[in-house]
């Protein structure tokens, strides 16, 4: 493919701020760069700003953004969030549904029958289409338009909703798929039999940054090592898992250590752990690598990730990971950087945790080979290197 | 793209090895009985769907459980956080609490009793299972040599 092909990407949302979930950013990011380095970037998403309501708050149409024209769609208002929710709930459980179920659940999905007419008018003009996260209406109604020039973004998981038969169609009929990370493409080969030759793993670019190790609990006059989690607080996440954790450390070991959460979303905290967590909310992107940088460890307990952007950015800081070991992704991060441990259970957690904070030379060690990492396997240069070659080669 | 590219790792720290050392010594402990302590089997209680796959770790949790069930009715402090009437509060809630007890007590401990015999019996079933599971891969190990 020619540096300057025209390629049309392909989200749910886009935000003119940061505070999209970690595909539509990866997405973004990409676009950026591709356009950065000399493509033709066309980025359609839909008029919603709210994931729960999808609500069309942004007006309909063309935007510029930087280097990248945005198109605009407006969200159906004709779906069944009822009959969706009820789908949902079904499949989530993880035992089998009917055809029928799954058919109901992807028609009242997130759908923009605007933005399809414009793929099916235009769409020749685009030489690659590239659409993400997988488990969006919009990603499936997409890949059927022109599904020999799409190419998924899927952010895959291994969860109930990957193994719908619907699923297993989309990935075999687009024409190849742009993964976050090997655990990612090894889940999706697992799943539905994916040919090598449709596989790439790509990947997101990491900015390096200035941060303080000291600023953030001087600010907050927090005396005491913390342990932190930034991102979404919700059980999907691990957040409750994380918090009974902390809580028996705190009541098993009698060791003042501090919970911090950045981050939106509400959650429930034991009651013994009152006064000893800090939520900071949703902070700035200093503010929050500045917390990175003072924290003992970032805690990742999420076992659903496809790449692990927050845990990048805490590596980028100096800071260990600490993370689930049922999470291939995170493990896998940890395992080939050397900047993280990974724990099943919560002996495993509470070892791991005593240790890091025993040992502050181990801890600077592993967040710098965390960091060394990052800045070399996720620069934009290698970033940007190994998705023209997908695009090229899919 | 060769994944021996991917390793990075700082000068010498394996983390492998750390983590590896680190279920050796979580292993030996739980034996000991460490951590079978109802604090560890309500931590864990977010973790369950994810360890259910786990060899040995349902054994633990029922260890764990056994020190959990058995709940003191009494090992709670009254509290009030409204700080004006705090002591003529927390001294009504003892009062009221004082009063009450007798009929909580009998309910309280029927609950014990049955959730002991629960475990009980879950702790039963996973040994006997266990016991029939091991025989039957000996069993096919010994028929595979032939």
């Amino acid at each position: 493919m020619k540096k300057n092909a025209h390629i049309a990407f392909v989200s749910p949302r886009f935000a003119a701020g940061a505070t999209l979930g970690g595909a539509e950013t990866l997405l973004r990011k990409l676009a950026e760069h591709a356009a950065a380095s000399g493509c033709r970037v066309t980025f359609l998403a839909t008029c919603a700003e709210n994931h729960f309501t999808w609500e069309n708050s942004i007006p309909p149409g063309s935007k510029k953004f930087g280097d990248l024209e945005v198109i605009y769609f407006p969200v159906d208002n004709d779906r069944n969030t009822g009959e969706f929710l009820r789908a949902q709930q079904a499949i989530s459980t993880g035992k089998p549904v009917s055809a029928e179920e799954e058919s109901v659940w992807m028609k009242n999905s997130v759908h923009s029958r605007a933005m399809y007419d414009h793929l099916r008018a235009e769409g020749g003009k685009y030489d690659a289409i590239i659409a993400g996260p997988y488990l969006f209406g919009i990603t499936y109604a997409v890949s059927q338009i022109w599904p020999k020039k799409t190419l998924l973004v899927p952010c895959l998981h291994d969860e109930a909703f990957a193994y719908l038969s619907i699923m297993q169609s989309m990935f075999a009929d687009t024409a190849g798929c742009l993964f976050n990370s090997e655990p990612e493409k090894i889940l999706a080969q697992k799943i539905f039999g994916m040919p090598e030759a449709k596989c790439r793993v790509v990947g997101m670019g990491m900015d390096d940054f200035e941060c303080s190790p000291t600023d953030f609990a001087r600010r907050h006059k927090i005396d005491v090592p913390y342990l932190l989690y930034s991102g979404r607080r919700e059980p999907l996440k691990g957040t409750p898992l994380l918090l009974d954790y902390v809580n028996a450390f705190r009541l098993r070991t009698g060791r003042d250590i501090m919970m911090v959460l950045t981050g939106s979303g509400d959650f429930h905290a034991p009651p013994e752990l009152e006064g000893h967590i800090f939520d900071a909310g949703f902070v700035s992107e200093r503010e929050k690598h500045d917390a990175m940088a003072g924290a003992v460890a970032f805690c990742h307990p999420s076992v659903n990730e496809s790449f692990g952007i927050v845990l990048l950015e805490a590596w980028l800081a100096g800071t260990p990971g600490l993370v689930h070991a049922r999470s291939e992704v995170l493990k896998y991060q940890c395992r080939k950087s050397g900047g993280g441990l990974w724990f099943k259970s919560y002996p495993e957690f509470e070892e791991e945790l005593i240790l890091l904070l025993d040992n502050p030379d181990l801890r600077k060690n592993m967040g710098q080979a965390g960091r060394k990492y990052v800045l070399e396997i996720y620069s934009w240069g290698n970033i940007g290197q190994r998705l023209f070659e997908a695009l090229e080669s899919l | 793209m060769s994944s021996a590219a991917f390793e990075i790792h700082a000068p010498g720290i394996d983390t492998e090895k750390i983590v590896r050392d680190i279920e050796t010594s979580v292993a030996k402990k739980q034996e000991d009985g460490f951590y079978s302590d109802a604090r560890v089997a309500r931590a864990e209680r977010s973790n369950l769907a994810h360890l259910r796959t786990e060899d040995q770790f349902l054994g633990f949790y029922l260890k764990c459980l056994r020190d959990a069930v058995y709940i003191d009715i009494s090992d709670f402090e009254i509290r009030e956080r409204r700080r004006g009437l705090a002591p003529l509060l927390v001294a009504l809630k003892k009062t009221i609490w004082g009063l009450l007890k007798f009929y909580t007590y009998r309910l309280w401990s029927q609950q014990n009793e049955v959730n002991g015999l629960l475990v009980t019996a879950v702790q039963g079933m996973e040994e006997q299972y266990s016991a029939k599971i091991k025989a039957l891969e000996k069993r096919i190990e010994e028929l595979e040599k032939k």
